[in-house]
Formats: structure tokens, sequence, C-alpha cells
């Protein structure tokens, strides 16, 4: 898995956006076409016998574009598709959206457990059994030619 | 010495470290995806390492902890889906951080339960301290018993439920979630809240700053319904409904006159 998370090698450049397709480097089939993520069974992928957590998760719009918050990667996660009138179907929308971005990896926020982890935990989280398990061996990064001061 | 149990019982590291030991004590018994230890001797830390072990290395579904012993930061930040149940009380800031698990806690909790809760399901089965649930922003912690002051303060997300009374500044500077308290409420309630909803199933002592009875819709009903029916807690009483009022999302714009009515 580490070797998809290649861009991710420095310090991310700064901006004042919050959009997830600029911190994860690309945009998602799912981003553009709602049949990729029409099959995606929220009860199944959430704790419990109803969605839970997903309960919070509605359709918002950022930059007059609909989007989702994804809590991860404090990222809103743009869509380019034609949403219906109804806004419990748009909720629903933005719900398989989040949950198969989050299945599938493709959220910053997971992206950067291979670096940054500094205790074992489940790669995919709790969305995905049978997860690669990062930060087992987590090493506090050196910074090139310091060295600290004798005292 | 043999008379002591839980926190007493463990030697700490004279440099005030709880647990300076990070060896997973493997001291579970294994039956297939299920399995069973007694935390009556192990610290806090050697606890949640076997925890972990077991849900994240050894695909351990179903777990069960003997013997908590009321230990403090007992279970926290376990990030994966798998049914733990605690055969006894747990401490200070029991389950905070979790992200998917099923649990069940046969006995008390302390402050600050399920603090930072991000999703799944908690059930206690006696009463809770104060701060339950504080900052959660998913899932849901249903507390069997009592609570004390300032439940769900600061809460994001998530579904608070309580079949008996709360305490004082109970959703105190609430930004969203749910909380459905079936006993009474202390003074206070809704104190400074900035969005979500509060119902109450009996008397309120008093309503905090900028709290108000909200307009009752079918959505609320779906969701009582449903939660109750989730988790066997039989057939929900008449509750009150609860709001933000909004008078202060501007509160720089208003008069000196303005904030001392509201205020």
């Amino acid at each position: 898995m580490a070797d998809q998370f290649h861009h991710i090698d420095r310090e991310p450049e700064k901006t004042t956006g919050i959009d997830a397709e600029y911190l994860s480097g690309k945009r998602h089939d799912y981003q553009s076409d709602a049949s990729v993520s029409a099959h995606v069974d929220l009860l199944a992928g959430t704790p419990g016998d109803d969605i839970n957590w997903l309960e919070d998760i509605e359709m918002l719009e950022e930059d007059g574009i609909p989007a989702v918050f994804d809590r991860y990667s404090n990222s809103f996660l743009k869509l380019y598709f034609p949403m219906p009138d109804d806004k419990a179907e748009r909720d629903t929308i933005a719900r398989k959206v989040l949950l198969l971005h989050l299945q599938s990896g493709n959220s910053y926020g997971i992206q950067l457990k291979a670096l940054h982890c500094k205790y074992p935990q489940p790669t995919l989280g709790s969305w995905v059994s049978g997860s690669a398990v990062a930060g087992a061996d987590w090493k506090a990064p050196v910074l090139e030619g310091w060295a600290a001061k004798a005292h | 010495m043999d008379a002591l149990v839980g926190e007493r019982r463990i030697s700490y590291d004279a440099r005030g470290l709880s647990e300076p030991n990070a060896d997973v004590p493997h001291v579970s018994e294994i039956a297939g995806t299920s399995a069973v230890f007694d935390a009556k001797d192990l610290t806090t830390r050697q606890i949640n390492l076997e925890l972990r072990s077991l849900i994240y290395e050894q695909g351990i579904t179903d777990v069960t902890v003997r013997n908590p012993g009321s230990k403090h930061s007992i279970g926290v930040a376990i990030l994966h889906r798998a049914n733990i149940t605690y055969e006894g009380s747990l401490g200070y800031f029991a389950c905070g951080l979790v992200d998917g698990p099923q649990i069940t806690i046969k006995g008390r909790v302390g402050w600050s339960s399920c603090e930072n809760m991000m999703s799944g399901t908690v059930v206690v089965e006696g009463n809770g301290g104060s701060l339950t649930g504080a900052a959660m922003r998913g899932g849901d912690l249903v507390v069997k018993g009592r609570v004390g002051a300032r439940t769900g303060i600061d809460q994001k997300g998530g579904t608070i439920i309580v079949l008996d009374s709360v305490g004082s500044t109970t959703g105190f500077m609430m930004q969203r979630g749910r909380q459905i308290i079936c006993g009474d409420a202390g003074p206070g309630l809704g104190d400074s809240m900035y969005d979500g909803a509060i119902y109450v199933g009996g008397k309120v002592k008093s309503l905090g700053v900028d709290c108000v009875p909200g307009e009752w819709t079918d959505a609320d009903t779906e969701l009582i319904e449903r939660k109750f029916r989730i988790y066997g807690l039989g057939t929900p009483p008449s509750f009150q409904k609860f709001v933000c009022g909004k008078l202060l999302y501007n509160y720089d714009n208003l008069e000196p006159s303005e904030r001392r009515i509201v205020l």
C-alpha cells in the first residue's frame, strides 16, 4: 500500500483551501459518476444496526459545488454530477461517496498514516476488515544537518 | 496486600510513568475469533496493549475483559470493528477516541467516558460520571443509569441516550448530534449550544442561555423509536425537544442592552 502514497514524501505545500482533491493529488471516478458509489452498503459499512456515525453526514456545498466533508482529512470532497432535489437522497449519496472514499484508502488522512502513525492501528480504520496495520515501526524523524545544542 | 484490588495492586514507576513496560502481556484465552482475559493484575497500558494486539493483529472480533477494576483510560483508541465486553466498572476516560467497536460495560463509568468517540456503540449498564460523551463526534452512547453534569459538552455528533436523569449544564456548547434523556435534567440544559437536539422525557430544572423548545417533526419520532428498538429499551416515553435559539449566532453585533437580555 505504501507504494501508492509515494507522492507524500515531504511537507505539503500550504493552502487556505480544504479540498480533498488537492490533498490527495487526484480526482476519483466516484466524484464524477454517481453510479460508481451506488452499490455501497451503508449498514454493512457501519457498526451497529443502523448507519451509526453516518447519521451526521449530509450533503454540503463548497465553492458553490455539492460536497461531502471528510472528517478524517478535514477536507471537502466535491462531487461533479447532478444532484436530486430531495434532501434525503442527496444525503444518502454523500454518505455512500464518503464511505467509498474511506474504504478505498483515498482519504488524505489515511494516506498520512503510513508516515505518521506512532502506534499500531488498522490502515483503513473500521471500514474494511482485515486491513493492514500501520504505525508498528514508527521512528521519530531526524532533521538532516541538525544536532541538539550542547548544554 | 491481597485485599487490594484494581489500581492499588499496580506498582507504578518512580518517575510517575503509569507503565513503562510496552510489551503485550499475551494473557488471553483464545477460542476461534473470541478471546477472554483477566485484567485484575494488569496496568492500564497492558490492558490496552492486549486489546489492540487481539483486535488488530490476531483477528479477534469478540473480546471479554474480566475484572477491569475501575482503572482509568481503558479501551481507548480502538479503531476497528469488534465486540468488547467489560465485566465490571471502568474509571475516567473509558473508551475514549474509539472508532468502530461495539462495547458493553457491565458496570459504571467515571468522568468523560467515550470522550471524542468517532463511531461505534457503547452501552453502559450502570451510571456515568460527569462529562459523559464529551466532544463526542459520532456513534451511539447508551447509559442505562444516571449521569453527572455537562453530559455531551462540546458534542459534535452522534447520539447520547440516558435512561435516567442528567446533571447540570447538559449539552453545554453542543454543536451537533442528539441527546435523548429519559429522566429529569438539571439546571442550565443546553447552555450556549450551537446546534443539535436534546430530547428530555422528565422535568427540566432550567434552560441554559440560548436553549429553547424546538418543533417536533416526524424525523424526531423516527429517530427515537429506531434507537429504542435497536437497544431494546422498550416503549419510549413522551419527550420535549430543545434546540438552539440562535440568538448568540451574531453575538458581536448585539447591542449592550440586548446582551443583557440574552445573557
